[in-house]
């Protein structure tokens, strides 16, 4: 099929394979000099903190295991707050396409407040100010809140221009089949525009990952930044310790950025 | 003969435009009714009211006996609406498929979801009618792989699985290549052919010459001209008749 793959090995090259070939070398070279650049930078960092500045090795061995231990907290909340976002930001987008002044109306008042005030503003005033009028939640949910709310209202964007990639054709085609208004959308708007949504969401939770380190400051929740904190603290090791909690979120969101670049591809190679 | 369509007396304004001016019309049930005109001359939304796309601001369709007052508000309009729909099928300029469905999802949608029809029994009549349009080989395809003439005979396919009584065209073949025209044509003539009720509106003057049974000409929003094609083509009435078929003569040469 394709120009290249069938060519046969003893036949001279055409003039188009010897430029297709010579574009692949320099991809190629571009690729390996980057990699060698980072191997470089990488050495740098590992051979700064192992001479040149003191650590105390004992120390990162000692507590590797309890900051480890905050992995799990900080990867919860990160999933349960996106699921709030990503509900929120729904409900938030499909109130901006309302014609309806009153849900229209709480759409934009809800991004505007939320988009208005710092994070870390919001993440206090659910574990500090809340509880001063008797509203006491438990701190990983009220982590879940602060976080679900802000980026929900960041996130209703990405899903505006989701739904807003969704031609007027599609809800004719649909209507004229005879589809009610909820059939339209459950049906042939929500799936393409989620479609749309899904790369730039996962960028999101990448985000969030580390946002959620915030929420340590309330000492509520104790996730990988908390403890780090904790133990670099008492121990005064805050350089070992926010040395081990930076390779952790680090390796995290490499990690995550990997998966998310495969999802991405699949999804391009989809049935669009 | 019974007409299955009637239209009385429409109006349709978009804003202080007036751009369907007392509109009353008759199509009895098979017949094949081109409608032509300039672009802007209102053809496309007189069709687009036959099924309530347009909401029709006075007067009254009536489809197959379901009869809905335009300009209305209310569940019991709606509803109304709602059986105009099912007794109408439509193909649009830009086929608007459905991309994230496969070519036999596109067609059993309907059926299955709106008529809440036997997904098997949906399947089997969506097989019949791709068959019949020529691709049922491509069933699993999706539509981003299909060319523009195959995307528009699946929307035909798709159209007439929800077995409607009438077929709206709004410019099959309008934003097709030329090369790919003819085959979208030969389905509608097959279709017109097994008797379906037709309303088409088009620049394809060869298809209005040779399949059509009625012509009609629209201008400003009114209609001209109501003729067999072989009169209107032969002895138009209307001078901005005239200037279209003469216009359309040239382009031909």
């Amino acid at each position: 099929m394709s120009l290249f793959s069938n060519k046969d090995s003893d036949a001279p090259k055409s003039q188009a394979e010897l430029l297709f070939e010579a574009q692949k070398r320099k991809e190629r070279l571009f690729r390996t000099n980057v990699a060698i650049t980072w191997g470089i930078l990488l050495f740098f960092l590992v051979y700064l903190f192992s001479g040149p500045i003191d650590v105390d090795t004992q120390f990162i061995r000692d507590n590797m295991l309890f900051i480890a231990g905050g992995l799990g907290e900080t990867i919860r909340i990160s999933i349960l707050s996106i699921i709030f976002a990503t509900l929120l930001a729904l409900f938030a987008a499909l109130g901006r396409l309302s014609t309806i002044p009153p849900i229209y109306a709480l759409s934009t008042f809800y991004v505007s407040l939320i988009r208005g005030t710092p994070l870390y503003l919001q993440i206090m005033f659910f574990f500090l100010a809340l509880p001063q009028v008797g509203i006491r939640l438990p701190g990983l949910w009220a982590g879940v809140i602060a976080l679900g709310l802000n980026y929900g209202a960041y996130m209703s964007e990405i899903f505006r221009a989701g739904l807003a990639s969704v031609g007027k054709g599609q809800r004719e085609a649909a209507m004229a089949l005879g589809m009610t208004p909820t059939q339209t959308l459950k049906r042939i708007i929500l799936p393409q525009a989620l479609r749309f949504a899904i790369p730039p969401t996962g960028n999101e939770f990448i985000a969030m990952t580390k946002d959620s380190a915030l929420v340590s400051a309330t000492g509520f929740v104790h996730e990988l930044m908390w403890r780090s904190v904790k133990v670099g603290r008492a121990q005064f090791h805050n350089l070992e310790a926010l040395i081990m909690a930076a390779i952790f979120y680090w390796v995290m969101t490499i990690i995550l950025s990997y998966l998310q670049n495969i999802l991405e591809t699949r999804l391009a190679k989809g049935d669009r | 003969m019974v007409p299955i369509v009637k239209i009385s007396n429409l109006d349709k304004y978009f804003g202080h435009l007036h751009v369907l001016k007392n509109i009353t019309l008759e199509i009895p049930q098979r017949q094949v009714v081109c409608l032509i005109g300039r672009s802007g001359s209102g053809k496309s939304t007189l069709l687009r009211c036959i099924n309530f796309l347009e909401e029709p601001s006075h007067g009254s369709i009536e489809v197959d006996g379901v009869k809905v007052e335009g300009g209305e508000k209310g569940a019991q309009h709606r509803q109304l609406v709602h059986d105009v729909r099912l007794k109408t099928g439509m193909v649009f300029q830009e086929f608007n498929l459905f991309p994230h469905m496969s070519v036999l999802e596109n067609v059993i949608e309907g059926p299955v979801i709106v008529k809440g029809m036997d997904r098997k029994k949906a399947i089997e009549l969506a097989e019949q009618n791709l068959d019949s349009v020529g691709l049922l080989f491509k069933k699993d395809e999706y539509p981003m792989r299909l060319s523009g003439g195959q995307k528009q005979r699946v929307a035909i396919a798709r159209a007439l699985t929800m077995e409607p009584r009438v077929m709206l065209f709004d410019e099959p073949t309008s934003a097709l290549d030329p090369e790919l025209i003819g085959e979208v044509m030969n389905v509608m003539k097959k279709i017109a052919k097994e008797g379906m009720t037709m309303v088409v509106v088009t620049h394809e003057m060869g298809f209005a010459k040779d399949v059509a049974d009625r012509v009609l000409v629209m201008a400003e929003g009114e209609l001209i001209e109501d003729a067999k094609p072989a009169d209107l083509f032969s002895n138009p009435k209307d001078p901005r008749t005239k200037a279209l078929i003469d216009r359309y003569r040239n382009d031909d040469n």
